[in-house]
Order: C-alpha cells, then sequence, then structure tokens
C-alpha cells in the first residue's frame, strides 16, 4: 500500500469522526413581513465614534438602509439580530457598502461611543454598519417613529426594518429571518 | 445525502483539515506519540478554566473561536456571542425578547423537564420552546448542541446555535455544565438568607447609623411579615398569588454587622474572619469613607455579591462582577465634565483645558473620571496643576496660568477654596466660557456662590434635582421615618432605601433559585427603575453602575436660588 493510499484511509477515518460532530442545519423559519411608511424625525444622534449623525440624512440614502433596535449588553436576541447583520456584510463581500446597516440603542444609558465601538468590534463590522445612541427623547422618537417604541428595555422584540431606497417604503420584518431569507429581502429592495 | 449535509461536511473538513493532516503525520511517526496526544490529562482545576472560557467567552482550549450556526444558515464565531450571553453566567437561562432559553446546568439538563413560566409571555408562535423532555445523558447532550434536537426528538428553535465541537472539547463543556450552578450558595437554609452589612471606622456613627436603619427596618419588616403569613392564612393566600417565589414569604433574613478597624491593608484578613465565621449569602449594603477596592476585591475574591455599598470611591471595572454600585461616585462628575465640554466642542475652538486639582480623594478621583473619558472622547490631555493639601492659589498664579495657557474651558476640582478661585475669575479678562466646579465636593457651599459668578459657573450634580425630588418624598416618608432619617443623612438614607427596593425585586427573580450568579443575572435582566435620588438607575448583564447620570446645573439668581438644568440626566 503506497502513502497516498494510506493518507486517504486515514483522511476518510477521521471524516466519519468529523460528521459525528457536524452540526445539522435547521428548517427556515417563518416571520412577519409587512410594507410601511415612515417618517423620521429631525434628530442628531451619536455614533461608535462620537461623531454626531443626522438620522434623516443617513436614512434617506440611495442605498437600502437596514435598521434594527439593539444594545450593547442584551442577550439573546441582539447577538441573534447582530450575526445577521455582520453576515449580511460578509456575503456582500466587496460590495457590502452597498447597504447602510443602522442599529438604534434602547440603551442609552449605558451604550456610549465606547462601549458601541467594542460591540462593532467583537461582532467584527466592516464600515457601513453604524450604531447609534442619544438622549432618550430623541431615541424615544425614533422607537416611536418605527412603530416600535417600548418603555422598557427589556420587553424589546426582533425587528429589522429595510428602505427601499426607490421609493422610500420599509420592510417590516418581525421575527428572525435565516441569512438567505436576509439576503432575499434585501434584493427585493434593489440591493446588490 | 441532501445538498446542506454535504455542504457542511465539506466545511467541516476545511476547518478540522489542517488538525487532520497534523494527526496524520503524527502517526506517521510513532503510535505513542499519538497516545499522548489523546491522553493529555488535565487537572479537574485546568479542566473546569477550559470548560469555563469555551462557555463564557466562545474560545477553545486551542485558542480558537468556537463555530457555530445560528437562526439555520448564519456562520458565527464565539467570539461574538457565546453560550453566557442567553443562557447567563449562573446557566440558568433567560426569557427575553419573547424568547426562552432554557436552563444549561447540569442538575436540570440530567433529569426530566417540564417547562412551568408563571407570569410571563412566551411568543410560541415564532419560537416554539421545549416544553417538556426526557433527563440527558453526556450522548444526547452532545447531539443537542451540535445538532440541536433533543432527547425526545424535538428540534430546537433556530435561536439555540448548533455548534462544532470535537469529543474533547464537548467533553470539557459538558463536565463545566455539570458543575454550573449545582450546590446552593453558603448563606441561605430552608429558612433563613444571611447578609452582612460592611462599615468601616472612618465613618461617622450619625453616617453608619443612617446607613444601617433602612436596612435594618426593612429586615425587620419583611420578618415580621412571616408570623403574620403564619397566623393568618388568608393573607398567606393573598401575597402567594402576588409573589412569583412562594417559599421567599417564610425565609427570614438576618443582617450581620462587619466592622472594619484601622487601615485598609487590614481590612482583607478582617473580612476573611468574619466570612469564616459567618459564610453569608451576600453583603447589602455598607459604607466606607475610603476606598471600596480591599472590600471589592475580597468580594470578587469569594464571588460574594456585594449590593449596593455605599462609597464615593468604587472601583471602576468593565469586567469585575461581584459588586453592584449605585454609580461610580465622585469619579462619574469627572466623566459627565467630559461629556459636556465635548457636547460644547465648537466654544473650544481646539483650545486647551485646564483642569485646577487638589490632593485629596475628591480631587484625585474627580480629575481621573475627567481625564479618562476626555480621552476616550480623542482629545489630548488637559492641562493639570496639582494643589497640595494646603496650598492657595493666588489671583496671580491664577492669572498667569490663564496667560499661559489660553484655555477654553477651567475646571476646578476642589472644595470650598474654588470658590476664590471664582471669585478672581470675575474680573479676569483671560477668563474662559466655561468654569466647571463639582456640587458633591463644595457640599452646602454651592448656595453661597455670589451672583455674579454664577452665569459661567457650571456644575456637576449627581442626583435628580430637589425641585424633582420633591414627589418622592411622600411616598417614602413612612419609611424614613421608621428608618430615623434626618436632613443631614437623607442621601445615605435614600441610598439604603434603593438597596431595599433592588433586594425585594432580586429575591423574588430568583425563584428560589439561591445561586449568587444567579443573583446577577436576574439584576440584570430587571428594567429600568425611577426610586428617590438618582433620575434613572438601569441595570443590564455585567452593567454594574445603576445610575449612568449626572446633571451639569447652574445657579439662579436671588437670594434662594434653585439649580437650574443645563443638560441631559445621561450627556452624549
Ligand atoms: C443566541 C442564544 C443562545 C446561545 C448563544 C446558546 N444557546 Fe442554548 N439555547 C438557546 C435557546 C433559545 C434554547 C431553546 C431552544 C428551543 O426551545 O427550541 C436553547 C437550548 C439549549 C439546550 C437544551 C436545553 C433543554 O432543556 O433541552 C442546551 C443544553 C443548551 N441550549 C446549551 C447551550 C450551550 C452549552 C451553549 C454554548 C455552547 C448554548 N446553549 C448557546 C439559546 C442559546
Amino acid at each position: 500500500m503506497n502513502t497516498a493510499r494510506l493518507t486517504s484511509i486515514f483522511l476518510f477515518l477521521f471524516a466519519s469522526v468529523v460528521l459525528v460532530s457536524s452540526p445539522s442545519r435547521a428548517e427556515e423559519l417563518k416571520y412577519k413581513r409587512t410594507i410601511e411608511n415612515y417618517t423620521m424625525p429631525d434628530v442628531t444622534l451619536v455614533n461608535q465614534n462620537g461623531a454626531r449623525v443626522k438620522l434623516r440624512s443617513l436614512i434617506t440614502s440611495d442605498k437600502p438602509v437596514v435598521v434594527d433596535f439593539i444594545y450593547g449588553t442584551c442577550t439573546t436576541i441582539c447577538p441573534v439580530l447582530s450575526a445577521g447583520f455582520v453576515n449580511l456584510q460578509q456575503k456582500l463581500g466587496p460590495k457590502s457598502s452597498n447597504v447602510q446597516l443602522i442599529s438604534i440603542s434602547i440603551d442609552p444609558e449605558n451604550d456610549t461611543p465606547k462601549v458601541m465601538k467594542e460591540y462593532l468590534q467583537r461582532y467584527r463590522a466592516k464600515a457601513g454598519w453604524d450604531f447609534l445612541t442619544g438622549s432618550r427623547e430623541n431615541i424615544d422618537k425614533v422607537m416611536r417613529a418605527f412603530n416600535a417604541y417600548i418603555p422598557n428595555k427589556m420587553s424589546h422584540y426582533p425587528l429589522t426594518l429595510i428602505r427601499n431606497p426607490q421609493d422610500g417604503k420599509w420592510v417590516r420584518i418581525f421575527g428572525l429571518t435565516s441569512s438567505s431569507e436576509f439576503l432575499n429581502e434585501y434584493k427585493k429592495v434593489g440591493g446588490i | 445525502m441532501s445538498n446542506r449535509t454535504n455542504n457542511c461536511i465539506v466545511q467541516s473538513l476545511k476547518r478540522l483539515l489542517p488538525g487532520v493532516i497534523l494527526c496524520c503525520s503524527l502517526f506517521a511517526l510513532s503510535a505513542t506519540v499519538i497516545e499522548d496526544v489523546h491522553a493529555i490529562d488535565l487537572s479537574p482545576s485546568e479542566a473546569f478554566l477550559q470548560g469555563e472560557r469555551i462557555y463564557r467567552d466562545g474560545v477553545l482550549p486551542s485558542g480558537e473561536p468556537m463555530q457555530a450556526v445560528i437562526r439555520g444558515d448564519v456562520d458565527v464565531p464565539g467570539t461574538s456571542f457565546s453560550c453566557v450571553s442567553c443562557h447567563l453566567r449562573s446557566g440558568l437561562g433567560s426569557i427575553e425578547g419573547g424568547v426562552v432559553t432554557p436552563p444549561t446546568n447540569g442538575r436540570t439538563l440530567f433529569q426530566p423537564y417540564k417547562v412551568q413560566y408563571k407570569q410571563v409571555k412566551v411568543d410560541q408562535k415564532f419560537y416554539p420552546a421545549i416544553l417538556q423532555r426526557p433527563t440527558y445523558t453526556d450522548a444526547s447532550l452532545a447531539t443537542a448542541l451540535r445538532e440541536g434536537i433533543t432527547p425526545s426528538g424535538q428540534v430546537m428553535n433556530p435561536v439555540m446555535p448548533r455548534y462544532y465541537l470535537d469529543d474533547k472539547e464537548m467533553a470539557l463543556l459538558i463536565a463545566y455544565l455539570k458543575t454550573l450552578s449545582d450546590q446552593p450558595a453558603p448563606g441561605v437554609t430552608e429558612t433563613e438568607i444571611k447578609f452582612a452589612t460592611v462599615i468601616t471606622d472612618d465613618v461617622p456613627s450619625a453616617q453608619a447609623e443612617a446607613m444601617l436603619a433602612p436596612l435594618e427596618e426593612y429586615v425587620r419588616h419583611k420578618n415580621s411579615m412571616i408570623n403574620l403569613f403564619k397566623k393568618e392564612k388568608r393573607s398567606a393566600r393573598m401575597a402567594a398569588t402576588m409573589v412569583t417565589s412562594g417559599e421567599l414569604m417564610y425565609k427570614k433574613l438576618t443582617l450581620s454587622r462587619w466592622m472594619l478597624k484601622g487601615p485598609p491593608e487590614t481590612w482583607r484578613s478582617q473580612l476573611e474572619e468574619y466570612y469564616r465565621q459567618e459564610p453569608v449569602f451576600a453583603l447589602l449594603g455598607g459604607i466606607s469613607n475610603s476606598d471600596w477596592k480591599p472590600i471589592h476585591d475580597f468580594s470578587e475574591a469569594n464571588h460574594l455579591p456585594c449590593l449596593f455599598p455605599q462609597t464615593d470611591y468604587p472601583v471602576i471595572s468593565t469586567t469585575d462582577w461581584y459588586t453592584l454600585y449605585h454609580s461610580k461616585g465622585i469619579y462619574q462628575e469627572g466623566e459627565a465634565a467630559a461629556r459636556f465640554l465635548n457636547e460644547k466642542i465648537a466654544a473650544l475652538q481646539g483650545r486647551n483645558v485646564l483642569q485646577i486639582v487638589r490632593n485629596s480623594r475628591q480631587g484625585q478621583a474627580l480629575s481621573t473620571g475627567f481625564q479618562e473619558t476626555w480621552r476616550d472622547l480623542g482629545f489630548a490631555a488637559p492641562v493639570t496643576v496639582t494643589l497640595g493639601e494646603k496650598e492657595v492659589l493666588s489671583k496671580e498664579q491664577l492669572q498667569k496660568l490663564l496667560y499661559a495657557n489660553l484655555p477654553a474651558a477651567i475646571l476646578v476640582w476642589d472644595g470650598a477654596e474654588s470658590l476664590a478661585v471664582l471669585e478672581s475669575l470675575v474680573t479676569s479678562s483671560e477668563r474662559p466660557a466655561i468654569t466647571i466646579v463639582s456640587a458633591s465636593y463644595l457640599g452646602d457651599k454651592i448656595w453661597s456662590i455670589p451672583e455674579q459668578e454664577r452665569d459661567f459657573t457650571f456644575m456637576t450634580y449627581p442626583y435628580r434635582l430637589p425641585q424633582r425630588e420633591e414627589s418622592f418624598k411622600r411616598f417614602i416618608e413612612p419609611f424614613m421615618k421608621k428608618a430615623n432619617s434626618s436632613a443631614a443623612t437623607e442621601v445615605i438614607s435614600k441610598k439604603s432605601y434603593i438597596a431595599t427596593q433592588m433586594l425585594t425585586q432580586g429575591l423574588m427573580d430568583l425563584r428560589g433559585n439561591y445561586y449568587r450568579d444567579n443573583l446577577f443575572d436576574v439584576i440584570g435582566m430587571m428594567r429600568d427603575q425611577e426610586l428617590p435620588l438618582y433620575t434613572r438607575l438601569s441595570f443590564g448583564p455585567g452593567q454594574r453602575y445603576a445610575s449612568k447620570g449626572c446633571y451639569m446645573v447652574q445657579l439662579d439668581k436671588g437670594a434662594k436660588p434653585a439649580l437650574i438644568n443645563k443638560s441631559d440626566w445621561v450627556i452624549h
């Protein structure tokens, strides 16, 4: 028996061990999807670099814009939403600058630029994903504008909003999409 | 074989290939080497630490991040989040955003499970939860973690990631899960929960009493309810429908005083001795006029929770776990000053900031808070002039400093002596646009700031403004009366009151699971609170300073001036 053959047998042996430890992928899940019109309040928020950002001008972009509500120390929902954001950036690769991702803090007490910057680093976010904080008053205004107001950050729910740059309408997604569903939704608003 | 599974194998292979090749070549060398590779016998404590690292940090023994798939097909590295992000530090799980994350401690996993959610709304449509399953074995647990399938064959919802773990990593993780929330914490019995409160001997007795009285009144009240419930079955039944944790109704609370004497270097051994004699469940309140650090470090080392100690000098850390403070203390005022100046950046016109700092504990804490925040905001260090204990800054010296630096703002981190500086600024031609002092450091002296200094003097003020605080008076008055609160010690009494309110909620949310990490897990899931003293208290996993705010205020005109608010509670 030659060495190449030997190696391939070992490889096969190991491969069968690997089989046992390979996770299975679940069925795609259901989510609720509607089309909405929203009017943005004219507020100034602060991003992860400490820069002041006019929300209206950031959102009124000729790129598709995706918005979600998260906070730096949040469990369960935010990690899952953020994994989706970073996955979209990765899938788009060099074209990731074609989309503007915006996470808005629902814990402005704790979410300082420093906290937000560390959060984005943990997720290996690329440019084009901004995390915004601001005064409670302004944050409340933004939540209300998206019909997403919650008085208490602990009672939030998974919500993703995608803006179509052509007509300014929003796709409102309640629930968690798989990454291919997310990519599809992105393409539907003209994303490339 | 479906396309998907195929894909999956290819991916796993890609990941494991370097390892596979390494193993093969080792195998070719000699059989004994591979024996060694597989028989790395870790000491139990090393194995524990490696398991903990997987669970908490998502890092494998190799140092590589653990890999997983979430939401069906989204790949995530363990460094973004790991088990602890959802199942929490205690492993007892959470309910958040309509998603139920079940417990993952050994005690729960290795027995049949049936869900009982009392008083919570769970969104079963989008995230069907595990409602029932037989007990796990090590093998079926591995299947659950890799494939998301429970022993009864139920496919878990896609929020729970599917993890790529080899057999050794899996064994380390499972061994760790078996240690999680395994033995109830010391200090808790069928009938009792023990607490202690730490008092250092630099605190005047009136202050110590003001801290203690609300806590003791609270304990007395709670314990008197036990007798009532035993006598009056009807009140007991009514209470039982209201609380989420029935057994708590009949548990007595005890509160010991741990008095620390002498220099702070000796506190640690005194604490260890108290703790050896009486292993309490947690420290409640407490008060010191020195740095809290020795007590903080003791809590950290013994994994002993300390809730709301009263100190102007907490340890400032983003990773330490076992002490929950009201705020960052005096440090937070320096932080607020930096954020306020940052907001007014246009007024600075690129010019520097001058800090005059009294070499005292307060002065240093204010200066550190300012400098660290200022640096994080991306500014160059301010010009800092430190004044010795008795040193007086003359008008001429101040004038010289202003000429030399032409600062856009001047911060005076000093007590009553800052008033002299303010006075000489009135007539100075080089007066910067903004002057900042600390209301905590000035104390009662803030009210004597003369009129002509008021419009350029801003003060850091870490509490709700007095005019707003009035409305809280009525509802805490009866309690405060019983706790002998007086005007002189009002702030101390209120801080203790906050401790009692948060403890009540925390104990209920434990739902009988008396694990110390669980205490912080449940506090981390609490909603924001509006209680006396602070405009807002907020919590979150790992957050350890409940008040994040501090106003910048000015005095208005007149003989009986009010404080006027010049900023948000939290300045961004
Ligand atoms: C993003 C959140 C999240 C992360 C991260 C996570 N889990 Fe889970 N886990 C869940 C949810 C949600 C469920 C419940 C799934 C269901 O009900 O279908 C679950 C279920 C489980 C179960 C099944 C419990 C039972 O009673 O059957 C185990 C065991 C478990 N997780 C262990 C782990 C371990 C170990 C890790 C880290 C390696 C981890 N989980 C990471 C959210 C998470």
